[in-house]
C-alpha cells in the first residue's frame, strides 16, 4: 500500500492534472484550483521533513516550468511541506499516528482531515495569491481569490481521494 | 565557533526550508523585475514535448471556430491580390519598384500553451530559433494584438501577452489621434486600460484603438480593441481609459510572430539622441 510505486504515480498525476488542466481553467472571479498540497498530506506519516522539503521543491518546480509560472507553485508548496509536522503534531491522535495509515480521509476521519487539511490548503492559497498579486492596495483581491478558491479545491481533493485513494479493508 | 556549528546544526532544517524558498522566490522576483529567467520557462524541451501533446488533443475542439476565422481572413486577403481586380489598362514596361519595399515579414505559428486568469499571463508558441524568432518580436493574431516573444528555444518561443502587468504597448485612438500606453489591471481578460490620455481631448465609446507603430515592434494600425468606459482620474488631468480586447484571449490558437527588417536601422538611428533626465 505504502510503498513507493503509488507516490511515484501520484506524483506524475498530480503534476500533470494541475499543469495541464487545473491551470488553465478559467472560471472566473479570481479562482484558481490547486490541489498539489493534497500529494504533500498523503505522503506516509514517518517520512522526514528533508525529504518532505526536497519532494516539494520538485514537485512545484516540474509544475512551474510546464506553466510559466516562474516559481509561485514551488514556494507555496515548500511552505505547506514545512509547516506539515507542526499542523499534523498540533491534531494528533492520543497514540500518535499508526505508520501503516494513510493520512487520507477514510483513514484518519472527517473532523481530522477537514481541519489538518482545511488549515494547511488556506495557508497555501493565501501565500500564493499574496505572491501572485504583491500589491498591498490589492489585499482585498488576494482574500477574495482566497476564499472562493480555497473551498473548491477542497472539495476536489476530496473528491480525488475518493477516486485514486482507495479504501481501507475491513480489519 | 562550536556554538556556530551547535546552530547549524539545530536549526539545518529550517535553513533548507529557507534555502529552497530563497531560490523559488528569487526566480520569483528576478522575473519580475527583469523579465529574463530563461530555465523555468516552458520553452525548456521536456515541458514543451508534454504541452505539445495536450495540444495535439485540444485544438480539436476549437477547430470550426479556427476554420472559420481563417477563412475569413483568406477572404480578406483574397480581396487585395492581383487577380480579383479587373485590369483598366495594359501595362507597358516591367519595372522594378523602388518606391515600395517590404519592411514587415509574417511568421505564423500555433500558440500551444496559454493562461488568461493569472496575474502574469504567458503563451507558448510552435516556432522558435531555428525560424527566425527572437526576443522583443511582436505577436499578433488575425483580430487583434497578442503580446511580445519573452524567450525562444531551438523549437519554442515564449510570448509576454498583453495579460501582464508591465506590457506597455503604444496605443493611439484612431479617430482622434490620442495615445497612451496600454496596461492591463490583472482582473478580466477581456479589458484592459489605457493611461497617458490627457482629459483635454474628446474620445467616444467604441471608438477602435490601434497600435501607434511608434516602438519598432508592430507595424502601425493593428487592432487592439473598442473604447468601453471613460472615466477622469481624481486630482490628475488624466482619462482613465477602459477598451474591450477585439481578440478573445482565452480561446486564442493561430497567431503570428513580426519580424521587422527595419528594426536595426531605427534603432541605430534612434540611439543618436543624446539621452535627457526623464523628470
Amino acid at each position: 500500500m505504502n510503498n513507493i510505486v503509488v507516490h511515484i504515480f501520484r506524483f506524475l498525476v498530480f503534476v500533470l492534472i494541475q499543469s495541464l488542466v487545473l491551470n488553465s481553467l478559467e472560471i472566473g472571479l479570481g479562482i484558481q484550483l490547486m490541489i498539489y498540497p493534497l500529494f504533500i498530506i498523503l505522503l506516509p506519516f514517518e517520512t522526514t521533513l528533508p525529504v518532505l522539503l526536497l519532494v516539494a521543491f520538485v514537485m512545484g518546480f516540474s509544475i512551474d516550468s510546464i506553466s510559466n509560472t516562474f516559481g509561485l507553485h514551488t514556494s507555496s508548496l515548500l511552505l505547506v511541506a514545512y509547516l506539515r509536522p507542526f499542523v499534523f503534531n498540533m491534531f494528533s491522535p492520543r497514540e500518535g499516528y499508526d505508520p501503516l495509515k494513510e493520512a487520507s480521509i477514510f483513514e484518519m476521519g472527517q473532523r481530522w482531515f477537514i481541519s489538518v487539511f482545511g488549515i494547511l490548503l488556506l495557508i497555501q492559497h493565501l501565500w500564493f495569491f499574496t505572491l501572485e498579486m504583491f500589491n498591498i492596495n490589492e489585499m482585498l483581491y488576494v482574500f477574495q481569490k482566497t476564499i472562493l478558491s480555497a473551498p473548491l479545491s477542497f472539495l476536489l481533493c476530496i473528491l480525488l481521494q475518493v477516486i485514486f485513494v482507495s479504501k481501507p479493508k475491513e480489519r | 565557533m562550536h556554538n556556530l556549528l551547535a546552530f547549524f546544526r539545530r536549526f539545518r532544517i529550517f535553513l533548507l526550508f529557507v534555502l529552497l524558498q530563497v531560490f523559488a522566490l528569487s526566480t520569483y522576483f528576478t522575473y519580475l523585475s527583469f523579465p529574463r529567467s530563461q530555465y523555468l520557462t516552458s520553452a525548456s524541451i521536456v515541458s514543451s514535448s508534454i504541452l505539445e501533446v495536450r495540444n495535439s488533443i485540444t485544438k480539436y475542439w476549437s477547430l470550426g471556430e479556427n476554420n472559420k476565422a481563417l477563412q475569413e481572413e483568406n477572404i480578406r486577403l483574397r480581396e487585395k491580390i492581383k487577380g480579383s481586380f479587373i485590369r483598366l489598362e495594359n501595362p507597358l514596361v516591367r519595372i522594378k519598384d523602388t518606391l515600395f519595399r517590404q519592411q514587415y515579414e509574417y511568421i505564423s505559428s500555433l500558440v500551444i500553451n496559454s493562461s488568461t486568469n493569472k496575474r502574469n499571463n504567458f503563451f507558448t508558441l510552435n516556432v522558435g530559433g531555428l525560424q527566425g524568432v527572437k526576443r522583443g518580436m511582436g505577436v499578433f493574431s488575425d483580430k487583434g494584438v497578442v503580446g511580445v516573444i519573452h524567450s525562444t528555444s531551438r523549437h519554442y518561443a515564449v510570448v509576454k501577452s498583453v495579460l501582464t502587468e508591465h506590457i506597455n504597448i503604444d496605443v493611439i485612438v484612431e479617430s482622434t489621434g490620442a495615445f497612451g500606453l496600454l496596461k492591463w489591471d490583472g482582473r478580466n481578460s477581456k479589458f484592459g486600460t489605457i493611461t497617458g490620455i490627457s482629459n483635454d481631448m474628446k474620445l467616444k465609446k467604441g471608438t477602435r484603438v490601434v497600435t501607434r507603430g511608434g516602438s519598432t515592434i508592430f507595424p502601425k494600425g493593428l487592432m487592439v480593441g473598442y473604447i468601453e468606459k471613460l472615466t477622469p482620474i481624481e486630482g490628475k488631468p488624466l482619462w482613465d481609459v477602459t477598451i474591450r480586447f477585439s481578440e478573445d484571449y482565452r480561446s486564442i490558437q493561430n497567431v503570428y510572430v513580426i519580424k521587422n527588417f527595419l528594426k536595426e536601422e531605427q534603432d541605430r538611428i534612434e540611439n543618436t539622441i543624446p539621452e535627457d533626465k526623464v523628470e
